[in-house]
């Protein structure tokens, strides 16, 4: 009995040791990381359609205070000038011969930045075709909506993503939202295959995207899938994405 | 279009009048009507908080820091060094105020006089779009390189000193486009508002300096 015991724990002691090598050989280091930032405009929807009877519907007429106020605000200069001195002068000439706009242009601002060249473009690089998707209600399809470059010379590689922000248990918001919830915005490297594949929105680790072996450069396009539900208001949301390219 | 603010006030004007006849006096009432015209004045403050300036920048290996045209309440919205294909914000780069007597408000818009003009080293082409690559926040304590925000847009004006004047709308409408505007105000008053910009760096961007002018014209509805 109490042999066995030994050997059972020597047995788990060495099935530790194992995993713990098995899991040194399969971690990656993070050589480059580039976010890609989508604005997405949510346009209105369309007005609810139906069928109402035709009839002839007409205007209950404004009272005469009303339609006078209606005119000065058209034209505020409206109506006969009225004297007020025996001189024959009008009172009420319009200062400058007619409406006036308020404007004014204060001191404008200087903005100024130095670019830098980006030491990690030679691992990994994205191009947006379109950084603004404009998005009617329901699903729309977004084709090659950018495309990603990865490289690496001393090793194998991976690239992975996943929504930035997102945790395993955090709220999210549209379009990428947060696990549990399933994200609105999905992709597909056509390349490799048609599916789409809603974002990951659990944090790291994220999702394999593609592969690639020593010295390998390649460049693909993404696709995007975005569903807008009926429920969302119309404005100006953002979609950012993490893609890491790991190492050996 | 602004409408005249007009305030119509009734007088009752008792004055003594020479007298046609001897030993009468007359008198009379008059309606006193005049036009208080609108105004409107505005400012604009770069770099308008003491924690203003740069942040972001995630993945690209430095961090950045204010270049040194930016001073607090003045200067230039000055992101020093950032690296081309990542994000920035910048905090409190500017701060518009305005005061006004319409009644009916103000529009403020935001427009860059021309695209991002590039030099040393002088670019090919010399100019980078500022479309989808400067924008426009209202600042937030909560806002990041990644938060929504609006781009700004080239204006169709006529830039006066490349935009250090300004720019002259006279040849388009008379003021920006609608899309534009960054703050709408719906009454009289004195107030403020202040605004982040995020720089969104493409990977295509070419490395040297650029500049820009953004220019807010504020107008009474």
């Amino acid at each position: 009995m109490r042999r066995s015991n030994i050997a059972a724990l020597v047995a788990l002691a060495v099935l530790a040791v194992l995993a713990v090598f098995s899991q040194a050989d399969a971690l990656q280091s993070v050589r480059a990381t580039k976010y890609v930032t989508i604005t997405i405009l949510v346009t209105p929807s369309p007005a609810p359609m139906g069928f109402l009877p035709n009839r002839t519907r007409h205007p209950a007429p404004l009272p005469a205070t009303d339609v006078a106020f209606a005119g000065l605000l058209d034209d505020p200069y409206s109506g006969p000038r009225q004297i007020a001195s025996a001189s024959q002068s009008a009172w009420d000439v319009a200062p400058g011969g007619g409406a006036m706009i308020a404007q004014v242009q204060p001191t404008p601002v200087p903005v100024q930045f130095v670019a830098k060249a980006d030491p990690n473009a030679q691992y990994l690089q994205v191009t947006l075709n379109t950084s603004q998707l404009n998005a009617p209600y329901g699903t729309s399809v977004y084709t090659c909506a950018f495309q990603i470059y990865t490289f690496y010379g001393l090793a194998s590689y991976a690239l992975n993503d996943y929504g930035y922000g997102t945790t395993n248990s955090g709220t999210g918001t549209f379009p990428i939202e947060n696990y549990p919830t399933t994200s609105y915005l999905s992709w597909s490297v056509p390349d490799f295959s048609s599916t789409y594949t809603a974002y990951w929105n659990s944090g790291s680790p994220g999702e394999k995207v593609w592969t690639g072996t020593e010295n390998q450069a390649q460049t693909h396009c993404v696709n995007l899938s975005l569903v807008v539900p009926n429920v969302l208001a119309p404005g100006t949301y953002t979609a950012t994405i993490q893609y890491n390219l790991l190492v050996n | 279009m602004t409408r005249a603010l007009t305030v119509l006030t009734a007088a009752a004007m008792l004055l003594p009048v020479p007298a046609f006849a001897a030993g009468t006096t007359s008198y009379g009432a008059a309606q006193l009507n005049y036009k208080v015209l609108p105004s409107v004045h505005a400012q604009v403050v770069p770099n308008y908080a003491s924690s203003f300036g740069p942040q972001g920048g995630l993945g690209s290996g430095s961090t950045p820091a204010a270049g040194s045209g930016a001073v607090l309440d003045g200067g230039t919205v000055d992101f020093g060094n950032v690296v081309v294909g990542y994000q920035y914000l910048y905090k409190y780069a500017a701060q518009v105020s305005v005061q006004t007597n319409d009644n009916a408000g103000f529009v403020v818009y935001a427009e860059g006089a021309t695209n991002l003009n590039g030099s040393n080293p002088v670019p090919t082409p010399s100019t980078f779009p500022i479309f989808q690559t400067l924008y426009w926040l209202v600042s937030n304590t909560g806002n990041t390189p990644f938060t929504p925000a609006q781009s700004f847009l080239l204006t169709a004006g006529n830039p006066i000193a490349g935009g250090a004047g300004g720019i002259d709308y006279s040849g388009v409408g008379g003021k920006p486009s609608a899309g534009s505007v960054v703050w709408s105000y719906p009454t009289s008053g004195n107030v403020s508002e202040g605004f982040d910009y995020q720089l969104r760096l493409p990977g295509m961007l070419p490395t040297s300096q650029f500049n820009v002018y953004v220019v807010y014209t504020v107008i009474g509805n």
